[in-house]
């Protein structure tokens, strides 16, 4: 199938190139369908706006391929950083012998974690450091970073980096990460942030109930997947001004927790993003830009690091595993009147957005419903695996699916109509939360009518 | 850059002539990016997992993170860089903007350029056709749907224009 | 044998943060000739939120969406803002916004006012022109009075606002209290097939109602909804980052990660349910992160109308409904008795 290029093709080519008017692609490309001028959409011209199918601005530079990723950057001079991740979920490090590492071709600069002003960060709880210097808690601590010319001569350094560690027992079942026997990662007590809903009485309101429903759910770890892996670049201006360009999600946050690390003040520091090739949440915490900032200083050049899509698995953050036990009391005409939930999250080695995760599950747990006894309580829990943190629901889908498999469980228990069931339990307009707030703008039962609607349910006859 | 084992190749991207010296192990996708500021290409796993890399070699759509550099010498290679620019748009850019088809951008090169090679091998293609000649494209953010009634949208544009006759 | 299935499932998702105070900043700059800059501190990660942010500055502005250009994402020139999470960027980025916008725009008033002597308060913008409320033949070119704002008057519109969602401290025993401004909600049915000899399951058809408050961009959140269907269907059927006993991950890959291809994908019907938020930009919400949340009970829902199994594990991977098909199928030869 190959075709060999001829003088005389490499000749055609270029008068091609010659003749074609400057405002036309090169007419080169064999193609079933002609180009079109482009278009701007008439709608983006109409007001109001707030209605509209406004065409996104950055849609024509998708299509064209010319929208501009943090790693389409680069700048003259620039290094490539690649980090050594942990080779145990949990070990006490010892030492790191860089000696030979440091002198393998193209290594301009190494860094590890006590060359790091502050050595921690995290969106609650500062327990996660930039470079793991003495403990690693799970196998995606970085421990030792180096810049070389090419990405290729900082992996192969890596392989030169000599780290003795002191395997410590390790942890991985949140359940068992509770218990008292249990190896403990950071503090004296794994379980690092509970929050508990409670309005009436559920024990009560068991009492007062016809049927009760318990069951346990339990949902697993995902992983982002954003199409683009996480990059960043560090490079100091001419003023001195240090300048991030990053894929992260939150540059107000990422801004404050460079200056702390770096021990810089805040206006000595940029940090801009273009636009993001899928966060869901993976990308709102720094990652690697305090380390690229610290070689940036040591080599005097930009440097810049790109995780590997296996990085992207273990060494940025996942959504949480949750154990979900649930246990409902149902009036016999399918009135819920209480329920009470415990939530045990998988927090992983670090608590990075645990408790916001933990404080929404239980806010949520319950059930768009209207029931008067509640009681959630919600923790979270270290073990020795990959950080767990913010991603897309925070708890909410986990819960969600608990709720509304039991929702379905007591409408067939009772033989109800799974949809009945919930018009007859839902919030509506002024409806208070479990948390007793009186809720506004409250389109729950015209979703389910809507949605009911579209697909034919009532026409099925159930 | 390595002085030992450096190659030179050259190859046609988009209808230019283009020359660089790679090492070995270089893949297309980073001679595209790195040789040539290319970067209309994306670098999604490097493993051929993911088609973020999908380039047209000699017609056919390949990933070209799993071509090495040297094995593309003396191809005709086309990216999407190939396709339109910002005056000129080839019909399926057109459609994917009026429909809004993309969200982060980050697959929409690759999954484009499969598009278009199956577009013109197929210029009529059923839904599951489509559907199978974008199944090594993933995406995060859009789901496919409105990607897929962009192409759709085209093909019976240019069905009615030509008055083929369309199965889809 | 394939068995078809319908299930159901709604939810309630809150917007912004829990009760943190979790603010938004923006800029607003009309230029001489009536177009406008804003400049906001958020990170576009895909969804369209400059769009989006543009749109609600036009409305207050009166202008249309192309007469705006949006600015973002650097920590250096453009005001703070809490960040795209929490699926807040409309609701309170939104109100930053517009909020900005109508400072600017109370200059422009003021210069108007002197031109059509009329008073600021009685004056709207609509359709690119400043005019009289109740008389709107009294109307002059907005662009015309952006021009005499800056160049005449030496009064450049500018405007720049902050925004906080209002919430109520919770109680640290009970949870009592107001933990966000507002919340969305919305329904899925989910259509599937269960192969009940492998346990594999196709999703046909989900049609998702969802709440936004006031929709101001509708292509835009059904790109959400589809996407977030797409994530719902691989965290309800395939995807697991697996351990080993070391705590490695086994399948860090996305040749054993499976999320879902075009080939996954069933067929999405969506339907916008418009609500008003008073507290919302022209009273609109969210929709980021709830497009996903009703997908997998949904989901499951359907397996189990279809095939009778309740898959109370996470992800309903066709080995586990196989498992459950055939533990069913003993237990009714249990019931049944020996023969």
């Amino acid at each position: 199938m190959s075709r060999k290029i001829t003088d005389e093709k490499k000749a055609e080519g270029q008068k091609l190139l010659a003749a074609a008017p400057v405002t036309h692609p090169p007419a080169v490309v064999p193609d079933s369908l002609p180009s079109v001028p482009a278009l701007t959409p008439e709608v983006n011209k109409q007001t109001p706006a707030v209605g509209q199918r406004v065409a996104r601005p950055d849609i024509r530079t998708h299509v064209t391929g010319t929208t501009r990723y943090i790693d389409d950057l680069s700048f003259p001079g620039m290094l490539h950083c690649k980090i050594l991740r942990s080779a145990h979920a949990h070990a006490r490090i010892i030492s790191i012998d860089l000696s030979e590492a440091g002198n393998m071709p193209g290594v301009v600069a190494t860094l590890t974690g006590d060359e790091v002003p502050v050595n921690s960060f995290g969106s609650t709880y500062k327990d996660q450091p930039v470079l793991a210097a003495d403990r690693v808690r799970y196998r995606g601590d970085g421990v030792v970073a180096i810049a070389a010319e090419t990405e290729q001569q900082a992996l192969e350094a890596l392989a030169g980096v000599k780290v003795e560690y002191e395997p410590l027992p390790a942890v991985f079942d949140p359940l068992e990460a509770m218990g008292p026997e249990s190896p403990k990662i950071h503090r004296n007590n794994n379980v690092y942030t509970s929050k508990v809903i409670a309005r009436g009485d559920v024990d009560r309101g068991f009492e007062e109930s016809d049927h009760i429903f318990e069951r346990r759910y339990t949902t697993q770890m995902i992983e982002h997947v954003p199409l683009e892996p996480f990059a960043a670049i560090a490079l100091f201006e001419p003023d001195g001004q240090l300048h991030l360009y990053s894929t992260n999600g939150r540059i107000t946050l990422g801004r404050a927790d460079l200056a702390r690390t770096l021990n810089v003040p805040m206006n000595r520091i940029r940090l801009t993003a273009t636009i993001i090739g899928g966060n869901f949440g993976g990308k709102n915490e720094i990652r690697t830009e305090p380390i690229l900032a610290l070689l940036a200083k040591k080599t005097g050049r930009p440097v810049k690091a790109v995780y590997t899509r296996e990085e992207e698995f273990i060494a940025s953050t996942t959504r949480h595993p949750l154990v979900m036990d649930y246990k409902t009391g149902v009036a016999k005409d399918g009135r819920l009147l209480a329920r009470a939930v415990h939530l045990v999250l998988d927090g992983g080695a670090y608590a990075s957005w645990s408790e916001t995760t933990v404080g929404k599950a239980a806010i949520l747990a319950a059930g768009p419903y209207r029931i008067p006894n509640v009681r959630v309580e919600g923790h979270a829990v270290y073990t020795n695996k990959t950080v767990t943190g913010a991603m897309r629901g925070f708890g909410a889908p986990q819960v969600a699916f608990a709720y509304e498999s039991q929702m379905d469980e007591i409408a067939s228990s009772l033989g109800m109509d799974p949809l009945e069931i919930r018009m007859l339990n839902g919030f509506d307009e002024g409806s208070a939360s479990h948390t007793g707030q009186t809720l506004q703008a409250v389109a729950l039962k015209e979703t389910l009518l809507m949605a009911a609607k579209r697909s034919g349910w009532q026409e099925v006859g159930r | 850059m390595r002085g030992d084992g450096v190659h030179e190749i050259e190859l046609t991207v988009n209808g230019v002539v283009r020359r660089a010296q790679v090492s070995p192990e270089t893949t297309l996708l980073a001679a595209l990016r790195d040789s040539w500021g290319l970067t209309g290409s994306k670098l999604g796993c490097d493993v051929g997992d993911c088609g973020a890399c999908t380039v047209l070699v000699d017609g056919l759509s390949i990933n070209s993170c799993l071509l090495l550099a040297v094995q593309a010498n003396g191809r005709d290679v086309v990216t999407i860089e190939g396709l339109g620019g910002f005056e000129y748009l080839h019909p399926l850019q057109a459609a994917f903007e009026r429909l809004s088809s993309y969200q982060c951008g980050f697959c929409a090169p690759g999954m484009i350029i499969s598009a278009k090679a199956l577009l013109d091998e197929n210029p009529a293609p059923t839904e599951l056709q489509i559907r199978e000649a974008l199944s090594g494209n993933l995406c995060r953010c859009t789901g496919y749907t409105k990607v897929i009634d962009a192409i759709t949208e085209v093909c019976r544009d240019h069905a009615g224009a030509v008055g083929v006759e369309q199965s889809v | 044998m394939k068995r078809a299935g319908r299930g159901i499932a709604c939810m309630w998702y809150p917007i912004g943060f829990t009760v943190a105070a979790n603010p938004s900043s923006a800029v607003v700059k009309v230029n001489e000739d009536g177009t406008a800059t804003v400049l906001t501190g958020t990170v576009e990660v895909g969804q369209g939120s400059l769009t989006v942010l543009g749109q609600i500055a036009a409305q207050e502005l009166g202008v249309s969406a192309d007469d705006v250009h949006v600015v973002s994402a650097d920590t250096d020139v453009t005001p703070m803002d809490t960040g795209a999470i929490a699926s807040r960027t409309t609701f309170v980025t939104g109100n930053a916004v517009r909020l900005a916008a109508a400072e600017a725009k109370a200059t422009l008033f003021e210069v108007a006012s002197e031109m059509l002597g009329v008073e600021p308060e009685e004056l709207e913008a609509v359709d690119h022109r400043i005019r009289a409320k109740t008389f709107p033949e009294k109307q002059v070119a907005l662009a015309e009075v952006a021009a005499r704002a800056q160049i005449v008057r030496g009064r450049p519109p500018l405007g720049s606002a902050s925004f906080n969602p209002p919430t109520v401290p919770m109680d640290p025993e009970t949870g009592q209290g107001k933990p966000f401004a507002t919340y969305v909600y919305a329904t899925q049915v989910a259509e599937v097939e269960v192969d009940d000899e492998t346990g594999e399951v196709e999703v046909l058809r989900i049609c998702a109602a969802h709440d936004s408050g006031t929709t101001i961009n509708p292509a835009l959140v059904e790109g959400q909804v589809e996407g977030g269907i797409a994530m719902g269907i691989g965290m309800a059927l395939e995807e697991e980052i697996l351990f080993d006993a070391d705590g490695r991950q086994v399948n860090p890959n996305l040749t054993n990660y499976l999320i879902p291809t075009s080939l996954d994908m069933p067929k999405i019907e969506v339907d916008l349910v418009q609500s008003y938020d008073p507290v919302g930009p022209f009273g609109a919400k969210g929709v980021g992160e709830p497009t996903l949340v009703p997908t997998m009970p949904a989901i499951i829902n359907a397996i189990h109308d279809a095939v009778g199994v309740r898959i109370t594990d996470l992800p309903a991977t066709a080995e586990k409904i196989l498992m459950a098909i055939k533990e069913k199928e003993r237990a009714e030869v249990r019931q049944l008795g020996p023969a």
